[in-house]
């Protein structure tokens, strides 16, 4: 049926954007938490920006970069890389609309690890990178894992972006929020709230667990 | 050796440390706020003085003038800081061999039955009492094969019928394992069994350097 | 506490002020218009421009004032059955209309078809191509090919019913990108995200990165209407005169300058 299909596609592109994100982020994230560098506050607010501009100026700015004529889409094209309009532009949008949750979650789960833990190893010969992944990144792992299922959320829901650098194309880009819209758009009143009590429940399990797995902390 | 010669700003506590130790142990005495556990995070590496030096057998860890600052994970130094910070996420084990290196480090063996933890070695670092995470620190800290070792108040946090049990292990360190400690206490006792010297320091100033017996005859005129 | 003198003359103005300010304000309130109020005209995009400057005119002459809401007819067509306040309807195709007129918000003896228009093929300015014929659309080169959902956005429904009359929908349909509207259509191959786009002849004129590959004749292609007309909310007399100034041949200049022709013999229904 062709919800289940919709459905199967939308949980797929959220579970690869949330797997694509994951590396950059907690890398990021440490480093936000524990190193001074210049542009700092540069990076802050860059990586923050999806969470407050409309995620439709967002999917333009996708757009224009992505595009056949775009900075980016330029050079994929002559590698024979189609992202605009394909299943890698939903990606994208969810990617980059997930990333400042993750980056944020994250970013605090490595500020409560006690700095002392991460000196004590380094005086017992480990360095950073083997700090990284052996101290704090297993010390911060329950925000690190609850970032990601907020990240998984957002992309889940995510819809402005998507609908601009995507588009809806059935069978190909044609999200859940992205159906419903064009659903209820295109007069398929009764398709639409089919969708929408299932991204709604969706949405409510994605929630509840990011919740639970934040509040549980490292010892 | 060790040759400490800094000068290190905090916010607005400044600390003058010149210091030459040829004894294996030396003890870094004084009230608290004095600067021990600054020296201490400073040859660590844990802290960057504004200028100066650090060298221990003449292998030298810190220098502003040569524009020398060795990471911590280069400096070869244990450390045991006053919380013990034990890897909550990992066990006895774990903890001791985190700062392996073959060729480098004691035998695992030896430094366990020297500190007798060989029936914690699977427990939880969680399920230890006070004095068994103080020996576990300080074995883990001599599992890392360093060519010094710090140790910030070994004896603070452990009562004082504890503190009788626990002493001999450092004995035991210091005599068999031949590694040169420093330590920060501000018990004069627990002075008087270990250390061969004594650094008195107060308000982030080196007051005087003695040998324990001058020390305490300093004391006993107090 | 006694007032001083100075201080006494000061509260008088400022009360004096106050009187007159509030006075100007509701007698503002209650007087009537200087200005006829705006006719709010919810109307299909492909008509943003035409419209716009027809509307300009129709201000310049001080016959009134108009406000636009631009959109595909389908959303227009749905925006007004769930209340959205306008005066005057223009569709993109007689289907749209006719959602509104089952829901019984047309004045009654108002509708009329205003304008036709014509399909067109465009592709991006930097790979311009000329069809011999339209089954060129079927070439693979076109990997995108952007047309407004053939489920109820107008240019995408005509643009269906040509290329099946044609027998070229099935060789298309995988490689259809639909979108919310005619003039997304067109953005998208402005932007080069889609390789062509069917959209009106009238929306080629206005693009500044697409070049028309294929036009469809009259007599070849759907008949596309524009059908216009009144709504029961509005205020009939200013909403009238408008309509009429819309059939008037003023305006038809102006339709005509942008590449829309009259629809003939406009009947009323």
């Amino acid at each position: 049926m062709d919800l289940w299909r919709i459905t199967w596609f939308t949980v797929l592109c959220a579970v690869a954007a949330t797997l694509l994100v994951l590396p950059p982020a907690v890398v990021v994230a440490w480093l936000l938490a524990r190193r001074r560098f210049p542009g700092r506050a540069l990076v802050e607010t860059i990586i923050s920006l999806p969470l407050v501009m409309p995620p439709v100026a967002t999917g333009l700015i996708l757009l224009m970069l992505f595009g056949r004529r775009g900075a980016i889409g330029r050079l994929l094209e002559r590698i024979g890389v189609d992202v605009v309009f394909t299943w890698k532009a939903v990606v994208l949008a969810m990617a980059i609309m997930g990333l400042p949750l993750l980056v944020r979650t994250a970013r605090a789960g490595f500020e409560q690890v006690n700095e002392r833990y991460e000196a004590v190893a380094a005086t017992l010969g480990a360095s950073p990178a083997r700090i990284f992944l052996t101290i704090s990144l297993p010390l911060a792992w329950p925000s690190v894992l609850g970032g990601a299922v907020l990240a998984f959320a957002r992309a889940l829901g995510e819809f402005g972006a998507t609908i601009v650098v995507a588009g809806s194309i059935p069978g190909a880009t044609r999200t859940l929020s992205v159906a419903i819209y064009t659903y209820a758009e295109t007069g398929r009143d009764t398709q639409a709230l089919a969708l929408l009590l299932v991204s709604t429940a969706i949405a409510f399990a994605a929630l509840f667990a990011a919740n639970r797995l934040v509040e549980r902390r490292a010892a | 050796m060790i040759e400490v010669d800094i000068e290190l700003v905090q916010g607005s506590f400044v600390l003058t440390a010149a210091i030459r130790i040829e004894a294996r142990t030396a003890a870094l005495f004084g009230p608290s706020g004095a600067g021990k556990t600054t020296i201490l995070d400073a040859i660590a590496g844990l802290r960057t003085p504004r200028r100066g030096s650090i060298a221990i057998g003449g292998r030298v860890l810190f220098s502003s003038g040569q524009g020398v600052n060795l990471p911590p994970h280069q400096r070869h130094v244990g450390y045991v800081p006053q919380d013990v910070a034990l890897f909550p996420h990992m066990d006895v084990r774990r903890n001791l061999l985190y700062g392996r290196h073959p060729g480098v480090s004691p035998d695992l063996d030896r430094v366990v039955g020297m500190l007798e933890i060989d029936r914690l070695l699977d427990r939880r670092v969680t399920d230890l009492s006070g004095g068994e995470r103080q020996r576990v620190a300080v074995g883990r800290a001599l599992m890392s094969g360093p060519s010094l070792l710090l140790l910030d108040e070994p004896l603070a946090a452990v009562d004082v019928p504890l503190r009788r049990r626990i002493l001999p292990y450092l004995q035991r360190v210091r005599d068999e394992l031949r590694i040169p400690i420093v330590y920060v206490s501000h018990d004069r006792d627990e002075v008087a069994e270990l250390a061969e010297v004594v650094v008195l320091i107060d308000g982030g100033k080196i007051i005087a350097v003695d040998e324990v017996n001058r020390f305490h005859q300093r004391r006993r005129a107090e | 506490m006694r007032v001083t003198p100075h201080r006494h003359s000061l509260r008088c103005a400022r009360g004096g002020l106050l009187a007159a300010a509030l006075t100007a304000i509701v007698s503002a309130g209650a007087a009537p218009d200087a200005q006829p109020a705006a006719v709010t005209v919810s109307a299909a995009v492909s008509l943003t421009d035409a419209l716009t400057a027809v509307a300009e005119r129709y201000g310049n002459e001080a016959r009134g004032s108009v406000r636009f809401n631009f959109g595909a007819s389908n959303t227009l067509a749905r925006q007004i059955v769930n209340g959205a306040p306008a005066d005057i309807f223009v569709s993109a195709d007689e289907a749209q209309m006719d959602v509104v007129a089952a829901a019984g918000l047309l004045k009654d003896g108002t509708r009329f078809d205003l304008l036709t228009n014509q399909l067109a093929v465009v592709v991006p300015n930097d790979r311009p191509r000329t069809f011999k014929s339209v089954r060129e659309i079927a070439d693979p080169a076109f990997k995108r090919i952007a047309i407004g959902d053939p489920a109820a956005v107008p240019s995408g429904v005509y643009a269906r019913q040509y290329l099946q009359q044609e027998g070229l929908w099935d060789a298309i349909a995988a490689r259809v990108v639909p979108t919310s509207s005619v003039r997304a259509a067109l953005a998208a191959v402005e932007s080069g995200a889609a390789d062509a786009a069917i959209v009106y002849r009238t929306d080629a004129r206005v693009a500044l990165r697409a070049t028309v590959a294929w036009v469809v004749s009259a007599d070849r292609g759907p008949r596309i209407r524009y059908p216009a007309a009144i709504l029961k909310s509005a205020d009939a007399a200013a909403a009238q005169r408008f309509l009429d100034y819309l059939r008037s041949d003023a305006a038809a200049r102006i339709f005509e300058r942008f590449g829309f022709a009259r629809a003939a013999a406009p009947a009323a229904r």
